[in-house]
């Protein structure tokens, strides 16, 4: 929604933090006017950051949880872009594969959960694969359409040099499509991030999604709190990340020529 | 006869493909442990003893009652706030971090605390609904609204227009198709949310048919609850995707 630049002026950062400010003070006298005392409010969350930063729970959780999410969008990056190219650059392959990939984008990852538990246990395996599932398939229709909208031109020059098919798939498609697979890592870290907590919430295996679970079952709001914050700089994070990335690596990808 | 074998080469592969599948899942299913896989035939089976008893009926209407609830409230909330932040150039300003942040936060996180404070029914799916599909919606509105070009302000301003009609005549007009683009895609999170809702607050509707399927080791039952799942969302897709395309039409 904003650019760095913009981000910079300090005409543009001052009414943020009053309007930051603002929802803090609200949050903070609504809770303490309306809700019971185990609500979560602003200053409660900042009294409980010390303690919950060295609760050992939190920490191993919030490692294996965001490792979890990052090993598997990997995984999610590397099956994702094969899977892409070929279904872009082969009709046969796409014919054959689009409604499988449609399927698996549009369904609601979160239905897989009983299936996942039962052929992987409640284990750190079940987590990985509901997240590699959640991400894949953004990746996939992301890059097939990148790889479909290579120039033909570019294809017709490595073929008049006699260039092997899949040497112009790695050396021509994909660079061509790399801003749509830096979209789809884009939108794909999202839903990995949601994978992995809504997989903690279903087996209770430890991680950040259970820290919350666990806390707030316990009525300790400002503890649970604390995660979804990490939670949430990790998704801030990928975003900007991704931003960054595209505009340092793909500078001739102007922003605004937006792909979903 | 050319056509023939044009209609031939384009939907083979795909049927081709499909009663691969279908073959695969069948045989993969006999040969293993039915607490893993169960043969497509037995899922088949189950989807229509679920049809047959009025469970699938009664359990698609009371899941979807959630999902349009929630849905409607999130484009009644989020498409005016989107066009007001537009229009309010400070207000804009103000907010759009927090908008990007809570769009980027893993709103299923928030769930448990949904639980604690609004306990089970039907009020705590709607709110889950509602705030995993009114980013989205606002999100875009917002996008499209600030890209209205100056000069249809100016020129309505220059004819005297009052607030009102630039807004009935000008904003809302220009604005609707991106919040249409909003609209298909919170579609997909609004079902996310439906079942998340489901399966973590009181379990009713589909995500009770899964849960209950699960808990009894009923693969069949779980496997049939899956598919009809996934007949919903491509159905609810496809409807998002023709009603962006519809108000795309006058898109500029």
């Amino acid at each position: 929604m904003s650019t760095a630049a913009e981000t910079r002026a300090p005409s543009e950062v001052l009414p943020r933090l009053y309007a930051g400010a603002a929802i803090l003070i609200l949050w903070q006298v609504v809770v303490r006017a309306f809700a019971p005392a185990y609500v979560a409010t602003p200053l409660g969350i900042v009294a409980a950051i010390p303690h919950v930063l060295t609760d050992p729970a939190f920490l191993t959780g919030g490692v294996t949880t965001l490792l979890a999410v990052a090993e598997g969008l990997v995984i999610a990056v590397l099956v994702g872009t094969a899977t892409g190219l070929v279904i872009g650059r082969s009709t046969l392959a796409d014919r054959a594969l689009r409604q499988y990939v449609n399927a698996g984008y549009t369904l609601p990852m979160i239905v897989v959960l009983p299936l996942v538990s039962l052929w992987f246990g409640y284990t750190g395996a079940a987590r990985l694969a509901t997240v590699v599932f959640a991400a894949v398939f953004s990746i996939t229709v992301n890059v097939a359409d990148g790889a479909r909208a290579v120039p033909h031109d570019y294809i017709e020059v490595a073929r008049a040099f006699r260039s092997p098919p899949w040497r112009a798939l790695i050396e021509i498609v994909l660079p061509a499509s790399a801003p749509y697979v830096f979209a789809g890592i884009r939108l794909a870290a999202g839903r990995a991030l949601i994978g992995a907590v809504v997989a903690e919430f279903f087996t209770a295996i430890p991680g950040l999604g259970y820290f919350i679970l666990y806390n707030s079952r316990t009525f300790h709001h400002n503890e649970a709190f604390v995660a979804v914050l990490l939670l949430a700089a990790f998704g801030v994070g990928c975003d900007a990340l991704v931003n960054w990335a595209t505009r340092r690596y793909l500078p001739w990808y102007r922003r605004g020529e937006h792909v979903e | 006869m050319a056509w023939r074998r044009e209609f031939v080469a384009r939907h083979a592969p795909a049927v081709l493909s499909l009663v691969a599948g279908m073959a695969a899942w069948e045989i993969v299913g006999r040969h293993t442990d039915a607490a893993f896989l169960v043969p497509l035939s037995e899922t088949l089976e189950r989807l229509w003893q679920l049809a047959q008893t009025g469970e699938l009926t009664r359990q698609t209407l009371s899941s979807l009652a959630i999902f349009f609830v929630g849905f409607a409230l999130a484009l009644i909330v989020g498409a005016p706030t989107g066009m007001l932040l537009a229009r309010v150039a400070p207000l804009r300003r103000a907010l759009d971090v927090y908008i990007m942040i809570a769009y980027a936060t893993p709103l299923v996180a928030l769930i448990p605390f949904i639980l604690s404070l609004m306990g089970f029914g039907f009020a705590p799916k709607v709110l889950v609904v509602f705030l995993f599909a009114v980013f989205p919606v606002l999100y875009n509105t917002v996008e499209g609204a600030r890209s209205l070009k100056p000069e249809l302000v100016e020129v309505a301003r220059a004819f005297r227009s009052s607030e009102w009609a630039l807004w009935r005549e000008v904003m809302v007009p220009y604005t609707l198709p991106f919040t249409m683009t909003g609209v298909r895609q919170a579609v997909g999170r609004a079902l996310v949310g439906m079942i998340a809702a489901e399966f973590f607050l009181s379990s009713t509707g589909l995500g009770q048919l899964i849960m209950n399927a699960s808990q009894n080791f009923d693969t069949a039952g779980v496997l049939a609850a899956i598919i009809i799942i996934m007949i919903l969302g491509l159905v609810l897709m496809r409807i998002g995707r023709m009603v962006e395309q519809h108000f795309a039409r006058w898109r500029v």
